[in-house]
């Protein structure tokens, strides 16, 4: 039985090949799209899945209404929960990576992600121990765990375990090495303990949200009493004071500055679905997974659809097989089995086609998403196998029902090619088709445009010709008692050397970053309004040169003395929120600093284009000296002639004269500020790449369809063209339905695209409105290609020979 | 073998009714040969595909190897189909798409015969109709004749009780269309019985008894007196 199944089968691949090629190609082409967003599913689902603890422990939020989760939280809390007969155990950290050189026998290595938290981190992320004790790797201060493949770098082949590393000043003694498996909201190359120093600094500072708070419970159903708990702690030590001072009940102190709401979230869904930032390794970007789930199961149900029009158009011609089959005895189970091992056949073809383009395109892939996935796992075959039974359900239940009905008389007296039978159905996949193209066509052209709106937006500042350098400042200095005059001694330095090099116009900075932000928000209370402002502490001269202009008032200016003492500017943004109609000169309570409004500063973007331009205050460094501590970057303008002669000559003097250990890194501002939006730049892309597939799987559909369509028809077109007809009259009988259900499908699309992608939009502060035009160009477009390929075999059709179809039957 | 009794066929559309056959009755004893005549719409055709269960009867009683077929669902006629009768059409009814070789296995694969035997009961056959050497070879590259004989291979390879003939010569020319009536004279010869529609005088002459239809009655039955002057040809 198989073999005259495969027989068969076989035969109809050797006769249609450019049908069966463009099938299986389309088939493939869906499932590995499929595949594609299953990966990212899996790796993103993945996330902490090999973490015992990841149900028991827990990251603090909190949340101050003012539209950001933080994951910060005052290191004041611990002592007054340590009694907590649910808490496990507690630690605090750094929230973030940190990027740092150590050095190693005269090697030079900058660690990415080093993470600094209490001794018992591994307590919580139990990474496995390849060297040293879980339990003890961190119980020094000096102490430094690294991960497998950087301990590598840094000692080859040697054993690492009690060598001695310099970090700056300092000694540390590698006691662990680790290695992660498999993916962690925590994945560092290294872990040091060096806590002690920040707890204590802020022991006392109920307002310094400073670090990561990990918790683990006992009991994790009861981790509400838990958040219950720390707010009404932090209410008592913090909100009724103040209130207290401000001679505000609690409830009016909420109402002005907005209530702290803490949560416990466990690291379970740290990643996918989180209300606060993140870990450190980011979180999931959970919309863009939809979408991509979303796109690839439509080009599948595209394909889907392609291969059930096919089969059952091809169907007619096989009817006489059936009905042969019939009479000499198959059943109408074994004709549907007989069809069903066909598209099985036809899908594991089509799966195995799609796992070649998956693995031949996953470095792009990978490239795109950010991510290292690999085809791999368990879980990834039983998808795999999900994916073909779902497939040949689909493509194949269909076609094997509708053939196995054929009635036998009817088929073997013949004439069965004309039958109407189903052509409802293949119209109805049509439309469907037509309205999924549509949907593609007009989503890619409003994500184009809005993509191009981000790029073409007036961002209040120039980048052109400015360089943005990376200024690192070593912990010496840092924790120096008089960091503050020390950082700014140096800067000064910097800046004086770095303009005298040829070519450079202008050095200045500010405790900024384009693109990154700031790292420093204090609220500020003016007229009964609490303002959540963007602290930018600035060098004279920054804002003229980054081409920042003024609403009112003035720049700051050197030779003002109250410029370096009491003197601020706020933005356009942060002047609405204050409702004042004359700033100039008015007075501002910042943090117990009276300060004077000199200028209000035009609103520039501070994070990406796609971002609201938040409420900002601009000082000068020496106004709030701890400000100094947040310059991270040197800002240089130079000449456009012999850029890269400056340039070189800036990292002369820079590795010799300002930090030799550091490499000069540095990039154009106006090349780095454009990775801002990169992801939606990216997201353009592929819905560029999707719309080419989309429109080439239906536009072959449609053309098979038109094809099977205008065989059935040819005796009608032989006979018209008997009586007179012209070509032209032919071609638009032949054409005018495909052209209605271009329509309707068209008609079908314009809601869900309209939502979804206004849903898209939502995700953009500065965004376009969705205009007529993409619908327009999407329908003009769509209709030019239905007619190109209809009316090509329509022409073909009425060029044929009359008298072959006359006397045919 | 066969009992026929009273069978009716009404053909509906909306306005219309029609009668293909009323009241007809025909017994069809173990290894008889006949055929049916008649005219265009005689109804010939309709009592040949009842009898092979392709179609089925308004009312009347249709009686094969002494089990009731009318009523009968689709799944048990496609049973009693496969393992007792067996076709050969006018226009034979290949499947272009198979070679010889599996187009006459088809009905024993159905049957569920194991692969051994198929070969050996194919092999048979085709030697016994003269297609041996054509086995590797498709429909189309046969000539009518041959191709009639791969349709013959086909009806016979399942050893059915009764063979349904439906103008087994239309769509030959007259030496292959004597090959083709010499064939069934031979399996009638061996004990086969067949039940054959034709429009042709000579054809039905090879048989023992044709029956005259017209307009859904059997109009006459008569015995052919002939003696068949078998003519070897080939």
């Amino acid at each position: 039985m198989l073999k005259n199944w495969i027989n068969i089968f076989f035969y109809h691949i050797k006769n249609n090949k450019l049908f069966t090629v463009l099938n299986v190609l389309g088939l493939a082409i869906g499932i590995a799209g499929l595949i594609f967003a299953t990966l990212y599913w899996n790796d993103e689902q993945s996330y902490n899945e090999w973490n015992p603890n990841k149900d028991t422990v827990f990251q603090v939020l909190v949340d101050m209404e003012d539209g950001k989760v933080w994951n910060n939280i005052p290191v004041t809390m611990a002592p007054f929960v340590k009694d907590d007969s649910n808490i496990e155990e507690m630690m605090y950290s750094e929230n973030w990576y940190q990027s740092i050189l150590y050095k190693y026998n005269g090697k030079k290595i900058i660690v990415e992600k080093v993470f600094n938290a209490e001794n018992n981190f591994f307590n919580f992320f139990p990474f496995e121990f390849i060297k040293g004790n879980q339990k003890t790797a961190l119980q020094n201060e000096n102490s430094i765990a690294f991960s497998q493949k950087t301990a590598v770098l840094f000692f080859g082949t040697e054993n690492p375990i009690g060598k001695q590393i310099q970090y700056e000043d300092q000694i540390l003694t590698v006691t662990g090495i680790y290695k992660v498996n498999g993916n962690s909201a925590i994945a560092p190359d290294a872990v040091v303990n060096r806590m002690k120093a920040k707890i204590n600094a802020d022991k006392e500072e109920w307002g310094n949200f400073n670090n990561g708070w990990y918790i683990k419970l006992k009991d994790p159903s009861k981790a509400h009493e838990l958040e219950a708990k720390i707010k009404s702690i932090f209410y008592k030590n913090k909100i009724a004071k103040e209130a207290k001072e401000e001679g505000i009940t609690i409830k009016q102190y909420e109402a002005q500055f907005g209530a702290f709401n803490f949560y416990l979230e466990p690291l379970a869904i740290s990643r996918m679905d989180t209300k606060g930032p993140g870990c450190p390794e980011g979180k999931g970007n959970y919309q863009f997974l939809l979408i991509m789930i979303g796109l690839s199961v439509l080009i599948l149900i595209l394909s889907i659809v392609n291969y059930v029009n096919l089969a059952t158009a091809n169907a007619l011609r096989r009817a006489k097989e059936v009905g042969v089959r019939k009479i000499v005895g198959a059943s109408q189970s074994n004709i549907i089995k007989q069809f069903l091992f066909e598209t099985i056949i036809t899908v594991i073809v089509a799966i195995s086609l799609a796992l070649v383009i998956v693995e031949l395109s996953l470095p792009y892939y990978n490239e795109f998403l950010g991510k290292e996935l690999i085809i791999y796992g368990s879980q990834f075959f039983l998808e795999i196998i999900i994916i073909f039974v779902v497939t040949v359900i689909f493509a194949g239940i269909f076609p094997a029902f509708y053939v196995s009905n054929f009635e036998t008389l009817k088929v073997l007296k013949g004439n069965f090619g004309r039958n109407k039978s189903g052509v409802w159905l293949r119209n109805a996949m049509l439309i469907l088709q037509f309205a999924i193209a549509s949907f593609f066509i007009i989503g890619s052209y409003i994500v184009f445009q809005q993509v191009q709106y981000l790029g073409n937006k007036d961002l209040g500042f120039s980048g052109e010709q400015i360089l943005e350098i990376f200024y690192f400042k070593p912990d010496a200095i840092r924790n120096d008692k008089n960091s503050e005059q020390l950082i700014f001694d140096r800067y000064t330095t910097t800046k004086n050397e770095v303009s005298k090099i040829k070519g450079v116009e202008q050095v200045a900075t500010a405790a900024l970053r384009f693109g990154g932000g700031n790292d420093s928000s204090s609220s500020f209370a003016y007229k009964g309004t609490n303002i959540q402002g963007q602290n930018i502490a600035v060098d004279f001269g920054f804002l003229e040169m980054m081409k920042i202009e003024m609403i009112q008032g003035r720049y700051l200016d050197p030779k003002i003395a109250s410029d370096t003492i009491n003197s601020m500017m706020v933005n356009e943004t942060a002047l609405k929120m204050m409702k004042e109609k004359d700033p100039i000169g008015k007075t501002v309570d910042w943090n117990g600093n009276k300060l004077k409004i000199v200028g209000v500063v035009k609103d520039f973007s501070l994070f990406s284009p796609q971002g609201k331009v938040p409420p900002m205050v601009f000082f000068h460094f020496k106004t709030i000296d701890w400000m100094i501590g947040n310059l991270n970057y040197l800002y240089v303008k130079v000449n456009a002639e012999n850029t890269a002669q400056t340039i070189a000559d800036i990292e002369k003097f820079w590795v010799k004269n300002v930090d030799s250990d550091y490499p000069f890194q540095y990039d154009f501002l106006d090349k780095s500020y454009k990775r801002t939006y990169q992801t939606y730049v990216k997201q353009k892309n592929l819905f560029y790449l999707l719309n080419v597939v989309v429109i080439v799987i239906a536009l072959f559909g449609l053309f098979a369809l038109a094809s099977y369509s205008i065989e059935r028809r040819m005796k009608e077109i032989a006979i018209r063209k008997t009586l007179g007809a012209e070509t032209n009259v032919l071609l638009l009988e032949l054409s005018k339905q495909y052209i209605l259900f271009c329509i309707i499908g068209f008609l079908i699309a314009l809601f869900p695209v309209y939502y979804l992608l206004n849903k898209w939009l939502e995700n953009f502060a500065n965004r376009i409105e969705i205009s007529i035009y993409p619908f327009i160009i999407g329908f003009v477009a769509l209709l030019f290609l239905t007619l190109v390929v209809v009316l090509s075999r329509a022409y073909q059709a009425t060029r044929v020979d009359v008298l072959k179809y006359l006397k045919y039957e | 073998m066969i009992k026929i009794k009273n069978l009716s066929k009404v053909f509906r559309t909306e306005e219309i009714e029609t009668k293909a056959l009323s009241d007809v009755s025909l017994t069809i004893n173990q290894g008889d040969f006949i055929s049916i005549m008649g005219a265009s719409g005689s109804g010939k055709s309709t009592l040949l595909n009842i009898v092979g269960l392709l179609d089925s009867a308004s009312s009347g009683s249709y009686q094969l190897l002494d089990q009731e077929m009318v009523g009968l669902k689709e799944k048990q006629k496609s049973k009693v189909r496969k393992e007792n009768i067996g076709f050969i059409f006018q226009n034979f009814n290949l499947i272009d798409e198979l070679s010889v070789y599996d187009n006459i296995e088809l009905p024993l694969i159905y049957n569920k015969i194991p692969a051994a035997e198929r070969k050996q009961k194919v092999e048979a056959i085709a030697e016994k109709l003269n297609i041996s050497h054509r086995l590797k070879h498709y429909p189309q590259q046969l000539s009518g004749g041959q191709q009639q004989r791969v349709a013959v291979a086909r009806a016979l390879i399942n050893d059915p009780k009764i063979i349904l003939a439906d103008e087994p010569t239309g769509n030959l020319d007259s030496k292959n269309g004597n090959e083709v009536m010499e064939l069934l004279t031979d399996l009638h010869a061996n004990g086969a019985t067949i039940l054959m529609v034709t429009h042709s005088d000579y054809d039905a002459s090879f048989s023992q008894k044709t029956i005259l239809m017209k307009d859904g009655i059997v109009l006459s039955e008569k015995t052919n007196s002939r003696n068949v002057d078998v003519l070897i040809t080939s």
